[in-house]
């Protein structure tokens, strides 16, 4: 042990790396001969182990980086190296954390999956990308592994690539990242053009080139460049959209609850916990790029995305689509702690989250697994992952509930869970920012105290609908199976979920289970200063009605769904347009889909009948031409040779005649030519 | 050794050697053009490995490596002059990467050709001419001994087309022939407009040689083409009429919208292997042209018209992504992807910065065998039921799983994933043009911003088809039938693929392999042109 600290930590973070890829090199050239993804498993343990090491070694330590160069062009040389702050050590030690349940989970849940050979390969590849972007120490770096993280959720979304909805929703999540990624590349064509780097410490390290520059007369003037000030905002802006994308903002969240369509194991890793986090942990990267209008603009679009999704979370009956959008919605309220300036209680949120989602998810995973069993033995035809077909499982699957009930508590925000903490901070942040900001910028605040209400009653309805009451296929199946076959899900599933259930509880962040303050978390992070006064007050208001607010929608929750007293009408248009996510993806459908598909259609059609015609037009003239001079030759040029010759041979007939041997004639023309001979003469 | 000659004339011999051998071993005609074609890979790779990186080339012969020079053509004309025309040989950064690249293409060529039936003979000794020929456009210092190698391409691709393409392959090797005729009649009056603007500093006689025309010293004073003098034809400067007239002659071959129209028809009636040698290494004379011809000739004309460049490099993004998203074809969709991609070369070039260029000339490598891999991978389905038809195809993965295997790997390296080449050639032709504006070659920052939509559009029509062709239930047109005939890829086309989509993650990883020996040529041009803004 006292000489593994002694591993720089630098070797430690490589390792953390490549260890899944390694894995993920053997299980692609493996193929079908290795299903069992015991490799995967020992590169996740190896990586979770060095991140560890290194996440303790770096903590509260001087930052460490490292770098070899990797290639110049013309006279910038890109580098490729490691960086290792406290932010960075964090995100490493945690994916692999998160991680590794979800890989132990996986053995069980995808046991007999035909393809699993290429699960392993999957979820290896994509460990290794998420983890290479966290350590990176230059944005093109980090640009490479975000495409690369976008790539293996790709491939995972699409795992079952016979059904035609997982494929159009691979294809949907790719394209729509794409847009963000866009972003991305200008926003590295900006910094790339005013900095001449793209490394992070050159740029964000302590008395780096973005401190430097400053805004003067209009100006936006860097020690080696200078643009207009505009290009500032717009560079925030430009890596705000990558962070939508990936991190499933509004109006770019349309993905995620598509991307369900994956296998669930890997909705909990990648769209819950991981992948989608990516995007906050960027805008914490490059936070000192943003300006006052770029961080309000992500403010209002973090509540705006949380609420909207915190609404579509309410009307949706898949099990996995209501965590979906509640992931949008908590990625909301990490998005509202980057734009009022607090990214330190974003990236807590962020840790926080990660454990509770995914614990959220692999229960759905459970449940699912079971009720696809069900499905599956009974021969029925039934939706596992409705919450219409399930209702009482808390007597088939107690332990499922507990841990379930857990993680919803965590993310309803109820005291003495991690959510708790985190959820609070970002909530009272904010308030104390509006304070200091003005009246109307209240509006953030209370957006969010209402949005956590909400998220206490939506995670409520799924826990009542899905373990309350009675088992709604009862009778149905019944008939087919003697007793229920529901059971509690194997032990390597129930494991790992026990151990993310810990995780969701206040002491692994914080001693104190009522300040948020006092998480070890946040002194990491501390920012120097906030830019607003806290208030004493706040700290002690809003999570009061937050908690009075949670258990009032919980008691009507209860009344509602597992009393079903139901008051509501389940057509009306507030209830179908929660269920339809507000017609958005009809609306891009027909807009962007079809407006594209459109303007490819006319592209085509002017390419042949205009360019293409065009040159078939030349055609015609110089065919025109060629036929117009084979006529002239013909009649005029070849005309005027024939005339000639005719002439001629008629002249020739003409005198012809004269030779017929009679002297008359001769006598004849004689007499005309001495006369044409005088005529000549005496008129020329 | 004179390398390079060996270089470009070893095909001929193999041509001699195809016409000589009887009919009756008609089966050894592709091993003699596999030999010849990999001893020129390896001629070409000790090129590479030799090539002092360090060298600028470009407007300076010093700077060019391996260099042939031998008197060819003198003749005393009289009160007009000396005719001199040299033999004149050489590589610099820039043309050595093309030149090792289609060293590549070719090899893939023949391995495409090999179940070829229909008069070997004749295909192999054609293939083997148009070999020599792009050899020598790379190589060729001297513009008369370029255009000879440049007309002399044309011939044989007239005939591969004509003769071993498609239904409407008249049409298309006629349309093909045509169009690049008619750019390159108008270079022949430029070269002589040229010819007598130069005069050789030491022997005092007019010259074809390209290195001297680089030199504004070099041009005689009242010269169409002179540089002090200033002439116009029509009213309009003669050094722009002869700049643009060259760059249409160059960039029928690249091709540009609109003058791209005889691609998709050529590439669909070729048969594959021409398919590839078109995409893989024709198309790359275009973009080589622009940068050794037109802008190294004329650099004050390339300063001055480089928003235009840059224009067009974007409407051909933007308008092939568009023509690729619409087609059914798939050939014709990844033909239309060409235009599109190299719709990033034109605008790397125009942005005349280092990163600019330099991304242009990476992402003509990165396009050369990336689209070679395409047609090939279109030719093995097309293979195996004669249809090309997306909607024709379903639900692929399952009968065909290593094929898909090496789609998707292909597709996501040309919508420029990271990891793949494409990303570093196009990433950096848009960081390029977006820097251009602060170093003031006049490339406004929103062509850029334009361009990345190219990205964008690439993912949607590449993705598509995947999922159309590939994924889903298996539904194919031809039923049972077909389902037999489509066998996974056999180990011929493995050995194709792997050596050639392996080189796209290389490069993608380590792109120094082909930026450490670009850079001094590349810098040395972009300052040589920067001088005349």
């Amino acid at each position: 042990m006292d000489q593994l600290a002694h591993i720089s930590p630098l070797y430690t973070a490589l390792f953390t790396v490549v260890a899944p890829f390694i894995a993920f090199l053997y299980q692609a050239m493996a193929g079908k001969r290795d299903q069992s993804g015991v490799i995967s498993l020992i590169g996740i343990i190896l990586s979770f182990i060095f991140g560890g090491l290194t996440w303790l070694t770096i903590w509260n330590h001087p930052i460490v980086s490292a770098q070899i160069n990797w290639f110049t062009i013309g006279a910038s040389t890109f580098k490729v190296g490691i960086l290792l702050n406290n932010l960075n050590a964090l995100m490493l030690f945690l994916v692999p954390t998160v991680a590794l349940p979800v890989h132990i989970y996986s053995r069980a849940y995808m046991k007999g999956d035909t393809g699993i050979h290429r699960y392993w390969m999957y979820l290896s590849l994509f460990c290794f990308a998420m983890l290479g972007l966290v350590v990176m120490d230059s944005l093109l770096l980090m640009y490479i592994f975000w495409e690369l993280v976008g790539f293996a959720s790709y491939l995972l979304i699409g795992f079952w690539f016979t059904r035609e909805t997982a494929v159009q929703a691979n294809k949907k999540a790719f394209i729509v990242n794409r847009i963000g990624d866009l972003g991305f590349l200008i926003g590295l064509a900006i910094i790339f053009t005013q900095f001449k780097t793209l490394n992070l410490v050159d740029l964000f390290g302590e008395g780096g080139l973005i401190y430097q520059s400053s805004i003067t007369g209009g100006l936006w003037v860097s020690p080696v460049n200078s643009m207009d000030q505009i290009w500032l905002t717009i560079a925030g802006l430009a890596f705000f959209l990558a962070a939508m994308a990936k991190s499933a903002q509004f109006p770019l969240h349309v993905w995620l609850p598509d991307a369900m369509e994956g296998p669930t194991s890997v909705s909990s890793l990648i769209h819950a916990a991981t992948m989608v986090a990516a995007g906050v942990f960027l805008l914490a990267t490059v936070f000192p790029l943003f300006n006052e209008s770029a961080l309000l603009f992500i403010a209002i679009i973090g509540t705006i995305t949380a609420a909207s999704a915190a609404y579509f979370a309410l009307g949706q009956y898949d099990i996995k689509r209501i965590l979906a959008f509640s992931t949008i919605s908590q990625l909301g309220f990490m998005m509202v702690g980057i734009g009022i300036g607090t990214w330190d209680a974003a990236l807590f949120h962020l840790v926080t989250h990660a454990f509770f989602k995914c614990l959220l998810f692999l229960s759905a995973g459970a449940i699912i697994h079971e009720m696809a069993h069900l499905k599956a033995h009974s021969h029925l035809g039934f939706d596992p992952q409705d919450l219409r077909n399930m209702g009482g499982l808390k007597k088939y699957m107690p332990k499922t509930f507990i841990l379930m009930s857990v993680a919803s508590l965590a993310l309803a925000g109820f005291p003495l869970t991690s959510g708790y903490l985190s959820k609070d901070s970002i909530i009272i942040s904010s308030f104390e920012w509006a304070l200091s900001k003005g009246d109307l910028y209240l509006i953030i605040p209370i957006s969010l105290i209402t949005v956590s209400i909400l998220t206490a009653f939506y995670i409520g309805r799924l826990i009542f609908k899905a373990f309350f009451g009675d088992f709604r296929m009862l009778e149905q199946v019944k008939d087919k199976l003697h007793g229920t076959a529901l059971h509690e899900a194997p032990k390597t599933m129930l494991i790992p979920m026990l151990l993310l259930g810990i995780c969701c509880l206040f002491p692994l962040f914080s001693l104190n289970p009522v300040s948020y303050h006092d998480s070890w978390l946040m002194h990491g992070l501390l920012l120097d200063e906030y830019t607003f006064a806290p208030s004493h007050s706040a700290h002690l208001i809003i999570p009061l009605i937050l908690l009075i607010g949670s258990v009032i929608s919980w008691t009507i929750g209860w009344k509602w769904y597992v009393q079903n007293k139901y008051p509501l009408n389940a057509s009306s248009f507030a209830l179908k347009a929660s269920f339809n996510q507000g017609y958005i993806n009809e609306l891009y459908q027909w807009i962007f889909v079809r407006g594209t598909l459109k303007l490819a259609k006319f592209c085509y059609w002017f390419d042949r009948f205009v360019v293409d015609a065009l040159v078939a037009f030349i055609q015609f003239i110089v065919l025109s031409l060629s036929q117009l001079s084979v006529w002239i030759d013909k009649y005029i040029v070849d005309g005027f040779v024939n005339a000639v010759a005719s002439v001629a041979y008629w002249t020739g007939n003409q005198v012809r005649l004269v030779q017929n041997g009679k002297l008359q004639t001769t006598l004849y023309s004689v007499f005309l030519f001495v006369l044409l001979g005088l005529i000549y003469l005496i008129f020329f | 050794m004179p390398i390079l000659s060996l270089l470009i004339f070893l095909p001929l011999l193999a041509t001699a050697f195809i016409l000589a051998l009887p009919t009756r071993y008609k089966s050894s005609y592709k091993y003699i053009a596999l030999a010849f074609t990999a001893v020129q890979f390896v001629l070409a790779g000790i090129c590479y490995v030799k090539f002092d990186a360090s060298q600028t080339g470009v407007q300076d012969l010093a700077g060019y490596q391996f260099v042939e020079q031998i008197p060819w053509i003198r003749l005393d004309l009289g009160s007009i002059g000396k005719l001199e025309i040299d033999y004149l040989i050489g590589i610099d950064g820039i043309s050595m990467p093309l030149l090792l690249l289609s060293a590549f293409v070719m090899l893939m060529a023949i391995g495409a050709s090999w179940n070829i039936q229909k008069s070997p003979k004749g295909y192999f000794a054609l293939l083997m001419v148009l070999n020599m020929a792009v050899m020598g456009i790379f190589c060729a210092l001297d513009f008369f001994l370029f255009y000879l190698f440049y007309e002399v391409m044309l011939l044989p691709l007239y005939f591969l087309i004509g003769i071993w393409g498609g239904a409407r392959r008249e049409y298309a090797a006629i349309k093909f022939f045509l169009y690049t005729l008619f750019g390159s009649v108008f270079m022949l009056l430029i070269i002589v407009g040229l010819y007598f603007s130069v005069i050789n500093p030491v022997t005092g006689a007019h010259t074809f040689n390209m290195i001297y025309m680089m030199n504004p010293q070099n041009y005689l004073g009242d010269s169409i083409f002179a540089w002090d003098g200033y002439q116009e034809i029509l009213g309009i400067s003669a050094r722009l009429i002869g700049f643009v007239v060259l760059f249409f002659a160059f960039a029928i071959k690249v091709p540009i919208v609109p003058l791209h129209t005889w691609l998709p028809d050529a590439h669909v009636e070729a048969p594959t292997p021409v398919s590839i040698i078109l995409a893989g290494i024709l198309l790359k004379i275009g973009g080589y042209g622009i940068i050794r011809i037109c802008y190294s000739i004329f650099p004050d004309m390339a300063a001055l018209s480089n928003w235009w460049l840059g224009l067009i490099g974007v409407i051909s993004i933007i308008y092939g992504a568009l023509n690729a998203l619409t087609q059914k074809d798939l050939k014709r969709m990844i033909a239309y992807s060409s235009v599109s991609h190299m719709g990033f070369v034109l605008l790397g070039i125009a942005s005349l910065t280092a990163e600019g260029v330099s991304g242009a000339m990476f992402q003509m490598i990165s396009h050369g065998f990336l689209s070679a891999a395409l047609f090939f991978l279109v030719g093995v389905v097309y293979d195996r039921v004669h249809d090309r038809n997306i909607y024709s195809f379903r639900g692929l993965a399952q009968l065909m799983p290593k094929y898909t295997g090496y789609v998707a790997v292909a597709f996501f390296a040309s919508l420029g994933l990271p990891g793949f080449s494409a990303f570093i050639g196009e990433a950096f032709v848009i960081i390029g043009s977006f820097n251009a504006a602060s170093v003031g070659t006049g490339l406004p920052r929103w062509m850029a911003l334009a361009g990345s939509i190219g990205i964008l559009l690439s993912a949607a029509y590449l993705l598509w088809t995947l999922q159309r062709m590939f994924f889903g239930e298996i539904r194919l047109k031809g039923g049972e039938s077909w389902a037999n005939e489509l066998t996974d890829v056999n180990s011929r086309e493995q050995l194709i693929l792997f050596p050639t989509l392996a080189l796209a993650l290389l490069l993608g990883i380590m792109p120094s392999l082909v930026f450490s020996n670009l850079n001094a040529s590349v810098l040395n041009l972009v300052s040589f042109i920067q001088q005349f803004i």
